[in-house]
Parts: structure tokens; sequence; C-alpha cells
């Protein structure tokens, strides 16, 4: 520095804010400031754009989920089946009549007669059942000569929704000329269960093995989960072990899905020896995983009542115990129901842990008890894209769209029962 | 007399001995006693828990040893005399008559279990009998008990607030047991895959072609390296590469430019990227983003483009991770005191300049700390690479080749029958040990960070 101060500022001169090359400066600047804008801007939008292209595609291709392809079938039934009355068709004695009219043989001399030799192309194999089941629901039906919508074979249900066999395709336009085949809600996909075909599989088993495996995981996870929460925000000292379980709990919520999984495998099936693929064991693993969850939430809940209700309820002589269960837990039950729902939600999404206890059974019969063989809604999803027949993917699809139906609403709860009870103090 | 069945009678009579206790302690005080301790509810609670709780954990004890006990009973029998020595066998025809006895229909592949079924069921049924008699005597004679115990100056309140404690005390245990289960079970079968493949050769193994021959107790085709350089390669860089640019950038947007009213909107949509199941992010992997970039890979000449490709899996899963890093980034760029800001924008600076030289470089632990806690989540998912990503153990750094991950291993390790003597099942557990091993030091790590940052603006 040899310059002195006395030198210098003369030589400092005004900055010439108007000048060109300072008004280009800030041109530059201000564009920089547009482009970082624009920058996050198209960032959030891309965001939103993919989720929008997800729910896109999974509703075009789920919506044709929802609908069945049926052709009609005109029975002649009191000739086919020797006049039998309506009321044999009810209960006591409907097994006995079912035995005696083969319904399966009055279907296949139907289709004969219609369609022709090779009729049953059109027809799914399951077909039969459909026309006794709406037989049975229906008895007055054997009166008289009736036309009955049965659902097609799975070659004809994708060329009414999309492309098929070059056969099937013919079939179709065939059965559209003669007004001979309708499309319609499909019902049986929200009341049947696994199959092996796609025309005929249903999600309801795999929705109730859902609903068995989150009971079992909510009647452990939550009460073991808020009592953990009221002991180590209440009444634990401040100590090692304390310490020690609040690492645990930590940790345990940062553990990756699958190694609950794992845990699962080595100690409930081959240490303790429980059932494969049975809702409780899944219903155990998920809880596992869900428990820190629920802590984590409940502690912050019973962190944000003010001290001031304890002492207050200490003051008029409430037990430690009473001033937790009568005041502040009360108090904090809104903020611990928000956490359950958000935990409950993210296991009735989890697949990989029920993958790994085997809970991808493959039962065409929804599962009953706790110990059944049972698999789940996102294991479902998961068995049905690895299905080589193309039919499955409009099914894959229609179940995503069920278990987002199922979780969009639980978090909307968890968001309006956040807003509408939680206190800020 | 199923145990389900005797549960919900016990806690029957558990109520009905919390209706009379309540009762008769209510008694005291109409009597005019002066100086009862405890209200009549405690007295209650007092006597159903005497009632209630040693009759369930007899029931749970029971239930463990009542099978075993009925096996007993029919191997003793003359028709089991006839049945196999081997161990082995003999557990299958014994599990397959007990299942029998409980499920007629069920199809069997010996004949032996037919006849045993019924002895079997006879068998259960006793014990089941005798193990619901003593839960009722042990019911009736806890709460007789507590009942001969109520006076007025019993202190019941004392005695049902030690319980609760206790109670309150258990429940924290068990995230200490669930975590020592977690460590015990890896590593148990951990030692015993290192039995079989050095740890030398699966840690720093190159070749992956896992297979249940076992030579002289040694398995070979167990080295780790490329299902690492995998795991690394999808969940560290591609997805980061995604994830990282537009969590953040979102977050900055959020926070410094959008209105009140874009915000409200922006934030929830933005977390329902975080509440998509990872199975549905999986299908529409391998469904539409997949196949698009092969296409898209082969019309830029890229002729031998996998359909499974590492690019499809990574860039899907930066997509689920966005939110995540988004919020962490939320939380560190609120944490910087406002003054920091304040000051920079009175000297001059656009937003912009403000928040690429003050805000985010101030941030910028927390930041960290944040994607080290997503890389953790990255690494260990599954439902995506499984679906999206191959099998083929490829160590490369092309994005549209197919390589594989430890979590996809795991799973097609353990898909089938799990017999616990194969390496290939063991080798599950020691990539699950290592997966659980590296995903902590993360959490640890990126916590740490975390920490140190706030402190260094409370």
């Amino acid at each position: 520095m040899t310059a002195t101060p006395q030198a210098s500022a003369p030589a400092s001169r005004q900055t010439d804010w108007m000048g060109d090359a300072m008004q280009k400066r800030i041109a530059r600047r201000y564009a920089a400031e547009r482009r970082f804008k624009f920058l996050g801007l198209a960032a959030v939008a891309l965001s939103s754009l993919f989720l929008a292209f997800l729910l896109v595609v999974m509703i075009g291709n789920g919506a044709k989920g929802f609908v069945t392809t049926e052709a009609t079938l005109t029975i002649d039934l009191p000739a086919a089946t020797g006049s039998i009355s309506p009321d044999q068709l009810t209960e006591p004695r409907l097994a006995a009549t079912m035995a005696s009219i083969d319904v399966r043989r009055i279907f296949d001399q139907a289709v004969q007669a219609q369609y022709g030799d090779d009729g049953a192309r059109y027809f799914a194999s399951t077909a039969w059942t459909a026309l006794r089941n709406q037989l049975v629901e229906n008895p007055n039906l054997v009166m008289g000569k009736t036309s009955f919508w049965l659902p097609t074979s799975s070659d004809i249900d994708r060329a009414a929704k999309d492309r098929s066999t070059p056969e099937a395709e013919r079939d179709y336009a065939a059965l559209t000329k003669a007004g001979e085949v309708r499309q319609s809600f499909n019902m049986q996909f929200l009341t049947g269960s696994d199959g092996t075909d796609p025309a005929r599989v249903g999600i309801w088993g795999a929705l109730k093995g859902s609903l068995i495996t989150m009971v079992v995981t909510l009647f452990l996870a939550f009460p073991v989960g808020v009592l953990a929460a009221v002991y180590l925000e209440e009444y634990a000292p401040k100590n090692r072990f304390t310490d020690l379980i609040e690492v645990s709990i930590n940790n345990l919520a940062a553990v990756p899905s699958i190694i609950f999984g794992l845990l699962g495998l080595a100690v409930f099936l081959q240490f303790l020896s429980m059932p494969r693929s049975a809702a409780l064991v899944g219903g155990l693993t998920l809880a596992l995983m869900t428990m820190p969850v629920i802590v984590i939430a409940a502690r912050n809940a019973i962190k944000a009542v003010p001290p001031s209700i304890r002492e207050a309820a200490m003051g008029v002589g409430a037990s430690p115990i009473q001033v937790v269960f009568h005041h502040v837990l009360p108090l904090a039950i809104p903020g611990i129901m928000t956490g359950t729902i958000i935990g409950m939600a993210r296991a009735l999404g989890e697949t990989a842990p029920l993958l790994m206890i085997g809970m991808r059974a493959f039962t065409t019969t929804p599962p009953d008890g706790l110990t059944d063989p049972a698999t789940v809604l996102p294991v479902q999803i998961f068995l049905w894209s690895d299905e080589v027949n193309r039919g499955f993917v409009e099914k894959t699809s229609a179940a995503i769209i069920v278990l987002l139906v199922f979780l969009l609403t639980m978090n909307a709860i968890a968001v309006y029962l956040r807003n509408r009870f939680e206190t800020r103090w | 007399m199923t145990i389900t069945a005797t549960f919900f009678l016990i806690a029957g009579l558990g109520l009905i001995a919390w209706v009379f206790a309540r009762a008769r302690a209510g008694r005291f005080i109409q009597s005019g006693v002066a100086s009862v301790h405890s209200l009549p509810s405690y007295h209650g609670w007092y006597a159903a828990m005497w009632a209630v709780v040693p009759a369930i954990l007899f029931l749970l004890v029971w239930s463990t040893i009542a099978p075993a006990l009925g096996s007993y009973q029919v191997l003793e029998s003359p028709l089991a005399a006839g049945l196999p020595t081997d161990a082995f066998e003999r557990a299958a025809i014994l599990s397959e008559a007990r299942a029998l006895s409980h499920n007629p229909d069920l199809k069997v592949f010996n004949d032996a279990a037919v006849k045993l079924a019924p002895l079997y069921a006879a068998a259960d049924s006793k014990y089941a009998m005798i193990g619901a008699l003593a839960a009722f005597l042990l019911c009736f004679a806890g709460g007789a008990f507590a009942f001969t115990r109520i006076r007025p100056d019993f202190r019941a309140r004392t005695q049902v607030e030690r319980t609760v404690m206790f109670g309150l005390l258990l429940a924290s245990l068990i995230a200490i047991l669930a975590t020592l289960g977690i460590v015990a079970s890896l590593i148990f079968e951990t030692v015993r895959f290192f039995g079989m493949v050095s740890p030398f050769e699966f840690l720093f193994g190159l070749d992956w072609n896992p297979s249940d021959k076992v030579v002289d107790g040694q398995a070979t085709g167990f080295g780790a390296v490329p299902l690492f350089w995998g795991t690394v390669f999808i969940g560290a860089i591609i997805a980061m590469l995604v994830a990282i640019p537009l969590g953040l950038m979102s977050a900055v947007y959020l926070t410094q430019y959008a209105s009140a009213n874009v915000r409200k909107w922006m934030k929830p949509i933005l977390e329902i990227l975080a509440g998509v199941p990872t199975v549905v992010y999986g299908y529409f992997a391998a469904l539409t983003v997949a196949p698009a970039l092969r296409s898209f890979a082969v019309s830029i000449g890229i002729t031998d483009a996998s359909s499974e490709s590492a690019l499809a899996a990574g860039l899907v899963m930066g997509v689920m991770i966005i939110p995540f890093v988004s919020s962490m980034a939320d939380d560190s760029i609120a944490a910087v005191p406002g003054s920091m800001r304040d000051g920079s924008l009175a000297m001059g600076a656009t937003k912009s300049e403000t928040i690429k030289q003050v805000l985010i470089p101030a941030a910028l632990p927390g930041v960290v700390g944040g994607v080290l806690l997503a890389v953790s989540r990255a690494i260990g998912e599954t439902m995506i690479v499984v679906m999206a990503a191959g099998l083929a153990a490829n160590l490369t750094a092309n994005p549209f080749a197919s390589v594989t991950t430890v979590t996809t291993q795991i799973v097609q390790l353990l898909t089938g029958d799990t017999d616990f003597d194969s390496p290939m099942t063991l080798a599950a557990f020691a990539l699950g040990l290592t997966l659980f091993v590296v995903t902590l030091l993360l959490n640890i790590v990126a916590l740490q960070i975390v920490k140190r940052y706030r402190e260094a603006y409370d």
C-alpha cells in the first residue's frame, strides 16, 4: 500500500449508475434473476407433471380394469331344466336341485345352439358359474326363455378394449354387428380373488388380507407406540438406559423396510415357527416398522402440550399418572391420530417386507383368519405385474387405483384431523 | 374352546371384577368412612388387573407349549409306532397331520398323516381345555384375592399406578428388543454364511453368481461388488442427479418466490409424491419409463440398451426422493438467520444472488445432511429396483445397461422355499447386514452434520 488516503480519495469516482456499462450489468443481473426464478418454477412444475403423468397413465390403463365385456346367451330354461319351479332354487332345496340340473351342461348346450360348435371360445371358462349365480339370485328366471349376459373370454375382452389376436378381433366384430355383446361395470373385480384368467380376477381377497394385516398392525403398534412415547416424554429419567431406548427408536425409523422382512423371516418364521404367508406375521412385521413412526409423532404431540396444563393438574393434587392420562394425553390425541394414520398409510403401501415372509400366496378365496395364507394389495399388484398375459396390465393398474384411493383418503383424513383439532398453544 | 374365545371370556370376567370391586369400594364412601385412600374405580382396576393379567400371561405361555404336549401325546400312542425314525420326515408327517386336524379338506402327501389326524384333534382339544380351565382358575383366584384386599385404607391407586408405570417401561423396551432382534438375527445368519464364504471374497469379489452348491463346506460365486456398485449407481448417483436439483430448486422456489397461495397448494402435491407406494413407482418404471428409455437409446444409436436399465430405475427413484430432499432443504434454509438474508438484500444483491451466495452456502451443512439421509433411503429402497432394474450383476457405468442391487438380490435369494442351511438364504442375510450397517452409518453421520449445523445458528 503506497497510496495514502489523501491521494486515493480524489481518484475514486462517483459510480455512474445511468451509464451504459452499469445499465448493461444491471440488465444482466436481472436476467439472471429471472432465469433462476424460472428454474425454480420449472423444478416444481416438472415434479408435479411427473405425478400427473403417473396418475394419468394409471387411470388410463386402470379404468378398463373396472369394465367387463359380456355376451348374450338365450336359454330356454323350462326346456333345459325339465320345468323346475322357482322355489326349488331357494334355500333348503337349492343344493339338491343344483346336483340334479347340471348347469354346466345347460350352458354348453345353449352355447352350441346359439353360436355353433366352437361357440365356447366366445365365453370365459367360468361363464357357467356366472349363469348359476344369476339363477340363484333370481330363481324366477327358470319360468321362461331368458337372455343372460355372461362374461366373454379374455381375448374378446381385450379386443373390445384394446387390441387382441386377429381371431378375437374378428369374433368381436361379428358379435358387435349382431348386437350380442356389451360392456358393463365389473363387479367381479371388486368381489373376486386372485386367479389365472385376467378377465375374472378380483381384488377382494387381497384387500381383505390387507385389512386383516392392518388391524393386527394397529392393535400392536398403536398402544405400544403411544405408551412408549408417554414414558420417554413424561417419566423417563435422564440416563444412559433412556438414551439407548431413544437411539433404538430413531434407528428403527430409519432402517430400510426390507430389513424388517429379514427380521420377520428369521425370528417369527424360523425361530418361533409361526405359519408362513399369514396375516398375523405380516401384521407383526409391519407393527415393528410402524411403531417408531407412531412413537415419534406421539412424542411431538405430547411435547406440544404446554407445561402449564401439567402444573395446574399437579397443583390440584393429581398424581403423575393422572396428570398424563387425564390431561396431557387427551390434548395430544389429535396429533397422535395424525401420526398414526400416516404411519398406517405407509404400512398399507409396503411390499418388500411382506415378500420376505411369504405373503405372496396364490389363493383364490379370501383369507378368513389371522393364520390363513393371505396376500395384501401391494403384493397382489406386484404379482400381477409379473404376469405374462397382457390382460393383467389393466387389472394391475386398476388395483393401483384402488390402493391409491385408500392411501389418499387416509392422508386426507390425517390432514383434516390436523387442521380441525390441533391446537396451537 | 379356542384360545381366542378364552381371551374374550377372561376379558369379560375382568370387567365383572371391575364392576364388583368398584361397587364394594363405593360403599365405603357411602358408609361414611373418614379416610378412604383411593377412588372406587382404582379398586375396580386393581381387581380387574389381578383377574386378567396372570390368566393372560398363563395363556400366552400355554399356547407356546401346548402344541408340543399334543405332539408328545400323539407320539406315545400305538398308532405312531410305525412312523419313520428320521426326525425330519417324522416332523413333516406330524405337521401335516396337525394341519389336517384343523382343516379336513386338505390334501396330504403322507397317508400316515390321515391316521394321526383324529389323534391330533383329540390331543389338541384336550390340552386347549386344560389350558382354558387353568386360566379360568387363575382368573377367579386373582379376582378373589384382590377382592379380599379391598379396604378403606388400601392403597389401590398406588398399586395400579405402579403397574401402569411398569407397562409404560415395558412398551418402550420393545424398541430395544426389535433393534436387538434385527442385529442378532442378521449377525447370526451372517456368521454362518461366512463359514461357507470368506468375508474377504464376499466384500471384494467381483463375481456374483450364487448357487446352492457347497464343496468342502465352501460356496463360490458370492462376490458382492457388482451389487454394491449397482446400488450406488442407481441409488446414490442417478437418483441423486434427479432428486438434488429438482428437490433443492423446488424448495428454493416454494420458500423464496412462490406466493402463499401457490405454496399452500404445491407443497401437499409434492408430498403426494412421497406417499405413493413404491410398488406403484416400480410398476410405472417397468411399464412406461423403461420401454420409453429403451426406444430413446436405440434411436440415438445405442443398440444394446437393456429394457431393464439402471437409468429407468434411478430416474423414478429420484422422483420418489424429491419431496424428501425438498423438505430437508426447506428446513435448513428456514434455519438460516433472517439477518443474513436481510443484510445481503440491503447491500443491493438480487434475490437469486442472495440465495446462491448467502442462503445456500449458509444452509449447506443441513442440505448435505439431508442428501445423505436421502441416499440412505434410496439404497434401501426395494420395489422400484426389483421391478425395473435387472438381475444381471454387471459392473458397468452405462446407464442403459442392466445392473442389479443389494435389495433386488435379497428378494431374489429369498423367493420360493427358504432353507436356512443353503448359502443362498444366508447370503441374503449377509447382504441385509451390509445394508443395515451402511444405512446406519449414513444416518449417524447425517444427523451429526445437521445437529452441529443447528447449534451453529442457535
